[in-house]
Order: structure tokens, then sequence, then C-alpha cells
């Protein structure tokens, strides 16, 4: 290949020497010029790829025509007169498409979010179990990891609903904790507080209270570091603290009511109530989360240079003190890109729960909203549309996390 | 500074380090090394005292249910129950072992999927060989060549009817590439010259140049010839692709993924490193929208969108939707693989090849891409067992897949609502393929270390 090449320009010039052209050479020039090149291969991607397009448009527009379809988000504001199996905000059959594309959305964030959340803590046990000392633990939790990365996730979602949820009893014979927790094969009922106060004023008085309390001990923090005790003035403090909790709690249980589930004929009332589908998608995905971050975790406290561990060791750290004090604050640094895409990865994830029918969004949007309409254009457009903008969101705000704790250097 | 450390050398001891203590006699041996690592502190020993048993109850449960409680032989579900009402019932996974391995594939043409499937490794085989010519085509000829043999063996049909003869054409040339590999193999361990040598003499009295390459071309067509009128008198029984399904459809998606992911990845990676706005804008963007949505919407875009955008008359069946999505997809996450690998080489390479005058084809094919790819083989052989995880995805959009196979069996009247036998057995099969080649990947990384 490389004498094919060099063969080239040595031959060119004595087969065009016969007839030599003014036009033909300064085509030939141009196309040997690395930058008239350049150009010239950009124009023909460019016409390739807008003639691509423009064939996908016409056959598109062509076949809606032919099929009496039209193009547009009108659809958006019919009634989808199909009812969902559980939604976190309001919704009855009555709504329009648009809210079934919010319900959607919101069901796969709180499922991707509780997936993360719980993954992420288990994950992280899981790999720093994974470096025990003890072989009986640390062989424990490999062989966790491996057994649960290399089964396919869906046959893992499909195995926990199918074998575990929709084999736990009936209703009337659900398992039980007191009055307040039933679980069987439709799910979770969970006893909730109804109030008569709004829920906003309830959070915000809760962020009040913690807020204060983190006022006070950022307050009293310099005489702290300097004297080793709490000055009187954080006792007084928090007694007022503590008071102020107590009336809030008061005046709060004055205006609640218990809501608990009952059971009515066939099914319970009242209370929460969280479907089997969940459960099933939430345990598999957070197994399977779990052990791709331990996986992560690992590979990032194996970073760290071994005389870390024996400084900390050597200065009388115990093993929980060094994990906290010097092993994880070094480790989070390579640790947290790898984490974004596991993170990113348990959002996308979140769509195969479409196969055990959790009303996510690719469930009731891409197949339930879909089949009824038809317009398969708009609605994958605006499926993908809320995929791209959730990763281009998680990865630019872990992006700027990560900018904060990787080392300063000046 | 000569003299100087001249000097001081007298004064310098050396440093002779202490020999290591030996251990402690108590850490010595097995029973040793259990006391001190297990229970050296009271935290510890209960820590291992629950794990062991946990894992005792686990172990007992796992096997009284899956070996001692099984059911192996019984005619249905009720029998089985009526066996042994806690234990497995393997019973009915081997009834429809068939079903899950070729799934609704005739039983009377299973053959031509072991053939086929046996031709592909068997394709792969003279790589082992070191001296053979034609060596570096062979896994090109894989990609490009072996397909055709593939759908040949598993379609069915007779050339220039069921099965068009462009087709029909490219699978001999297909065998004829083989049968030469398979006879260069031979000839160069007998020592002589390959058999794509034979016509040199001849082509070189007619022609200067390419002397080597018009010889290959002969005795390529020549074979290919032979081989099609061979060929053209068989007829075999064509089975429709609805038909495909089980283990052995799961193969030929990841396989078809595993091979397109390269090449789209390599285009799609270099595209991005491109000097030129244009095509890196495009890649980038390609790059980057097929890797930030789920595989499940790229699939049902693939089988709801395709017949739209696409004239009406052409054909699509959903495996080839299925496999247009999943090569995308492949290839768009191999793309940041190989895209690792190329910034991983060193400037040194690009400027050495420029040196040497080579264009950017040159300097791609032959320094640059061998190196990156070789660099970043434990990552794509990680990418390789996710798509291979993923295949499984297709049995949502209704492929039956041996996912989908494994599920139907609940819905088989004679062992209707059997779900967890099925859902375990392919669970371990894919445990057994996926654990394997992470194993193989791991083995090549510290190899690939060792020969840096």
């Amino acid at each position: 290949m490389i004498q094919s090449s060099t063969s080239k320009p040595q031959k060119r010039p004595t087969k065009g020497a016969g007839l030599p052209s003014s036009t033909t050479q300064k085509w030939l020039s141009l196309l040997n010029n690395d930058s008239s090149r350049a150009v010239i291969l950009q124009a023909i991607v460019l016409m390739l790829v807008l003639f691509g397009l423009w064939f996908l448009f016409a056959n598109a527009s062509e076949n809606l025509n032919r099929l009496g379809m039209t193009f547009g988000f009108d659809f958006l504001q019919v009634t989808a007169g199909f009812n969902i199996s559980w939604s976190l905000i309001p919704y009855d059959p009555g709504m329009t498409y648009w809210r079934v594309f919010l319900v959607g959305i919101v069901n796969t964030l709180i499922l991707s979010f509780c997936v993360i959340v719980v993954g992420t803590l288990i994950g992280t046990v899981v790999g720093i179990l994974r470096l025990s000392d003890n072989p009986l633990v640390s062989q424990l939790a490999r062989w966790y990891v491996e057994v649960v990365r290399n089964v396919p996730l869906l046959i893992q979602i499909i195995f926990w609903f199918t074998v575990v949820f929709s084999t736990l009893p009936a209703p009337r014979q659900s398992y039980h904790l007191g009055e307040w927790l039933f679980l069987n094969n439709r799910g979770l009922y969970v006893m909730t507080m109804e109030s008569t106060l709004s829920w906003g004023w309830i959070v915000v008085l809760g962020l009040a209270l913690i807020a204060a309390l983190y006022g006070l001990f950022r307050w009293s923090k310099p005489y702290y570091t300097l004297s080793g005790s709490r000055s009187t003035g954080f006792y007084i403090g928090l007694v007022v603290w503590a008071l102020a909790a107590c009336w809030a709690i008061w005046s709060l249980s004055n205006s609640t009511s218990l809501s608990v589930p009952t059971l009515q004929g066939f099914n319970f009332s009242g209370g929460a109530f969280l479907p089997a589908s969940f459960g099933a998608a939430f345990v598999a995905m957070t197994v399977y989360r779990s052990a791709a971050i331990a996986e992560t975790v690992r590979a990032g406290m194996q970073s760290i240079d071994r005389g870390q561990h024996e400084a900390a060791f050597t200065i009388g750290f115990s093993r929980v003190q060094s994990l906290r004090l010097i092993l994880i604050p070094q480790a989070i640094r390579s640790i947290i890109p790898p984490m974004t895409n596991s993170w990113l990865a348990a959002t996308k994830d979140s769509s195969l729960a479409v196969a055990i029918g959790f009303p996510e969004l690719v469930s009731v949007f891409m197949q339930t909203s879909m089949n009824q309409t038809g317009r398969a254009i708009e609605i994958i457009f605006m499926v993908m549309g809320f995929y791209i903008f959730i990763s281009l969101l998680i990865s630019y705000l872990l992006n700027k996390y990560n900018d904060s704790v990787q080392y300063k250097v000046r | 500074m000569d003299d100087l450390n001249v000097k001081n050398q007298p004064a310098l001891k050396q440093f002779v380090p202490t020999p290591p203590r030996p251990p402690r006699k108590s850490e010595k041996g097995i029973f040793g090394t259990i006391r001190h690592r297990c229970f050296n502190s009271i935290g510890n020993s209960l820590l291992t005292l629950c794990v062991a048993t946990v894992l005792f109850y686990l172990v007992k449960h796992v096997l009284d249910w899956a070996v001692f409680n099984a059911v192996f032989i019984a005619d249905n579900r009720r029998q089985c129950m009526d066996i042994s009402p806690d234990g497995a019932c393997w019973a009915g996974v081997i009834s429809w072992f068939n079903g899950l391995i070729y799934g609704r594939f005739p039983v009377d043409e299973q053959w031509r999927v072991n053939i086929g499937v046996l031709l592909g490794l068997v394709w792969l085989l003279p790589l082992m060989s070191k001296r053979i010519a034609l060596r570096n085509f062979i896994l090109l000829s894989w990609i490009g060549l072996y397909p055709f043999v593939g759908a040949y063996l598993f379609l069915g049909g007779r050339f220039g009817e069921e099965l068009g003869l462009v087709h029909g054409a490219m699978t001999c040339l297909a065998l004829a590439f083989l049968t030469i590999i398979y006879a260069n193999w031979i000839l160069s361990s007998l020592g002589k010259k390959g058999l794509n040598e034979l016509f040199v003499p001849l082509v070189s009295r007619l022609v200067e140049r390419r002397i080597h390459l018009l010889s290959f071309v002969a005795v390529w067509l020549l074979v290919a010839l032979v081989i099609a009128s061979g060929l053209s008198q068989v007829s075999l029984e064509p089975v429709p692709i609805e038909r495909w399904g089980g283990l052995f459809l799961t193969f030929i998606i990841a396989g078809f993924a595993i091979t397109m992911a390269i090449p789209v990845g390599v285009i799609l990676a270099l595209g991005r490193r491109s000097k030129l706005p244009v095509i890196h804008w495009l890649s980038m963007t390609v790059i980057e929208l097929v890797r930030s949505v789920p595989l499940i919407t790229v699939l049902f875009m693939a089988v709801t969108l395709l017949p739209i955008f696409l004239p009406a008359d052409m054909e699509f069946n959903k495996l080839t939707q299925v496999l247009v999505a999943v090569c995308l997809f492949a290839g768009a996450y191999m793309a940041e693989n190989i895209r690792g690998g190329l910034q991983a080489i060193p400037k040194g390479q690009y400027e050495a090849a420029a040196t040497l005058g080579l264009g950017y084809l040159h300097t791609m094919v032959l320094i640059i891409l061998p190196q990156a790819l070789r660099m970043m083989i434990p990552n794509i052989m990680t990418s390789f067992i996710s798509l291979l995880k993923d295949t499984t995805l297709v049995s949502i959009i209704g492929l039956f897949d041996i996912m989908l196979m494994a599920r139907n069996i609940a819905n088989d009247k004679d062992w209707v609502g059997m779900h967890t036998e099925p859902l375990v057995m392919i669970s371990v099969l894919f445990f057994i393929l996926c654990y394997s080649m992470s194993q193989y990947s791991l083995n090549l990384e510290k190899r690939l270390k060792v020969d840096r």
C-alpha cells in the first residue's frame, strides 16, 4: 500500500504531460490543495446529509398523506381517555395527552431517583466490603457483584416481578406490620398523614427548622474549635430550637389525621400505594446499579496509594476514621466521573420497567399513547428529547461538582 | 561534581535493609491465616459467623431447590408438583430446550443453524496460524463476507428465486474465500506458496502492475464459479425470518452488533476527531444523541419510524429494523471507546507518519488505529458484554429471542405458570457467557500489559 501511494505522484506528471489543458490542471491543483480539499469534502458530506434528510422527509410526508395522518402537536390537547395504574401527580382518564406525558416523566424521575439514591448507598458499602481483609466478606461482595453484573437487567426485572412480587399473598392474606403497612401481590400500602395545612407550609416549616439548627452549629463553631467545648449561648439556642420544634410538631399533629389502609372488598383503600411493578423495578434496578457502583467505588479506592492506608493506620485512626477522613475524600475524585455515567445509565435503564407494565414514560407515552393516536414522529421526538435533556442536565451538574472537588492547581 | 562525589563516597554507608521478619507462628498455615483474617477481633468474628450462617442457608436452599428436590423427568407441571412440590421443575425447561436454542426454526432444518454457527467459528480458526497468506483479511472477510453465507444457510431458498442473485454471488465469493484461506493454510504448512499465487506466471506475461492482486482475483473468481455451479444444484428449504428465535436469534443480533460496532465506531470516532468542522459536529451530534437515549427508545424508533421515513414500497421485517437500530447504538458507544484510544496515542506517532509521507488514510489505517484498538481491547470487550446483555431488550418489541421464548414457556398449557425455572436457566446461561467473556478480557488486559 505504501508503494502504491508513492508511485502515484511519480506517474501523474508523465501521464498528464502530453495534454496539459489549463482547466484540468486548475482542478487538479484544487484537489491537491489541503484547504480547498477540506472545503470540497465538507460540502460533499453536507450535501449528502441534506439530501438524506430531504429524502427522509419527502418519504415521511408522502407516507403520512397516503395514510391520511397529519403532523403536529395538537394531539397533546386531546383527552387521553385511558387509565394509568399509578401516578404521583393527580391524573384521571379525562385529562389530556400532555398530562399523560407529565405523568410518565414524573414516574420515570421518581423511579430513577429512588434507584440512584439507594443504589449508590448499597453500592458504596459493597464496594468497600470488597476491599475487606476478611476473605469471607470480600468474596461474598465479589460474587454478589459478579452475579448481578453478568445477568441482563431485563431478566432481573422480570425475575423480581414474576417470581417474587407476583407470588406474594392476595390482599386478604397480605403481610402486614401492625395496621400501617400492608404488602401483597398488588403492591405496598402504607399509612400516611393527611393534613389540613397545605403541604407547601409543612415543607417550609421543616426546612426552616433544619436551617435554624444548621445556623446554630455554624455560629457556635469558632468557639468550639478554639475551646473544645460549647458555649452557653449554644445550649440556650438548642433549648429554644427544641421548644420551637415541639411546637411545630404539636400544631402539626393537631391539624393532621392518619389515613390507614383498610381492606374493602378485594382491595385496600386509604393510605399511600406503591404498585408491585414499582417494587420489582426498583429492587431489580437498585441491585443492578449497586453492583455497577460497587465496581466504581472499588476501582476508586484501589487507585489510592497504599501508603495512605498505612499512614492513617500509623497515626492511630480506626478503619472507619481512615475511610471517612483520609481515603474517601481522595477516592471521590476518581470516582465521580464513572459515577456520573452510572447515574445516567440508571435514568436510561428506568425505561426497562416498561417490560413489567410500570407506567413510566416509555410505557404510557411511547406505547399506549402512540397506539391510540398514531403520532409516532411527534411522540418519539418528545420522549427522546426528554431523555437527552435529562442526560445533558445531569452531566452538566456533575461536571460542575466534579470541577469543585478536583485538586486545585494554581 | 564528580570530585565531590568521590570525596564523599567513603563517608556514605551503603544501605542494607534488614531482612523481613517471618510471620508469627500463629499466622502461618491455613488455620493461622483464617484465625488472623477472620477472627482477629470480636467484631470481625461476629461478622464472619453471621456471613457464614447466611451463606450456608443460602447455598443450602438454592441447592435443595435446584438439585436435591428438583424434578427432571415429568410430562407436565402438575406431575412435577405431585412429585416434589418445593423443588425446581427442570422437566419443563428440558422439554422446551430445543425452542430456547433454535426458537421456532423447523426441526428438520436445524442442522443448518449448527453448520452456520460452526462455519463462523471455523472461519476464524486460521487466525491461530501466524504465517498464513492473507491473514490480515480474515477478520475483514468475517465481517464483510461471512454474513452472506450465514444468511444463505439460515434463510434457505434457491439462487435467483427466493434468494437474490447478488446475495447468491456474494455467498459463492465468501465460500470461495474460505476455501482459499484453508487451502493456503494447508499449503503453507507444507511449505508451499499459497493458492492465490497460482496464476502469477500467467498474469505477469500479460500485465506489468498488480500481478499478485490480479492473480488472487482470478483464483477467487474461478473457485467461486466452481462453488456456484455446485450450489445451484442444491436447494435448501426456505425458512421465513419470523421463525428465527431463541439463543440463535440472540447470537445473530449480538454478533451483528459486535461486528458492525467496530467499523461504525471507527468512522464516528475519526469523524469526531476530525479538524473539519462539518464532519466533527455531525459525528459528535450522532454520538451524543444516540448515547443519551435508552436503547429501548431507539428500538421503538426503528420499528415505528423506519417504515414512515423510507419509501412505501420498501419491505422491512422487524429483524432488519432491529439490526439497524442496534448497529447505530453499538457504533455510538464503540466510537467513544475508540476515541479514548485515539486520544492516548502520542502526537509523535502522527508526526512520524507525516514525516514518512503517509496521507491521512494510510496514517490512520497503518499507524494509529492498530495501536488505538489494541489499547482499548479491554474496554471494547466490556462494551461487547453489555451489548450481549442488551440484546434481551428486543423481546420487548416482540422478537422471539431467548428471553421471550423463556417467558413463553409459562403460556404453554402443559407448563402453565412456570416462570422461575426458565428465567433461572437463561440467567445462568447469560452469566456463563458474560462471565467467561469478562475473565477473558481481564486475561487479555494482563497479557497486553506484559507486552508493553
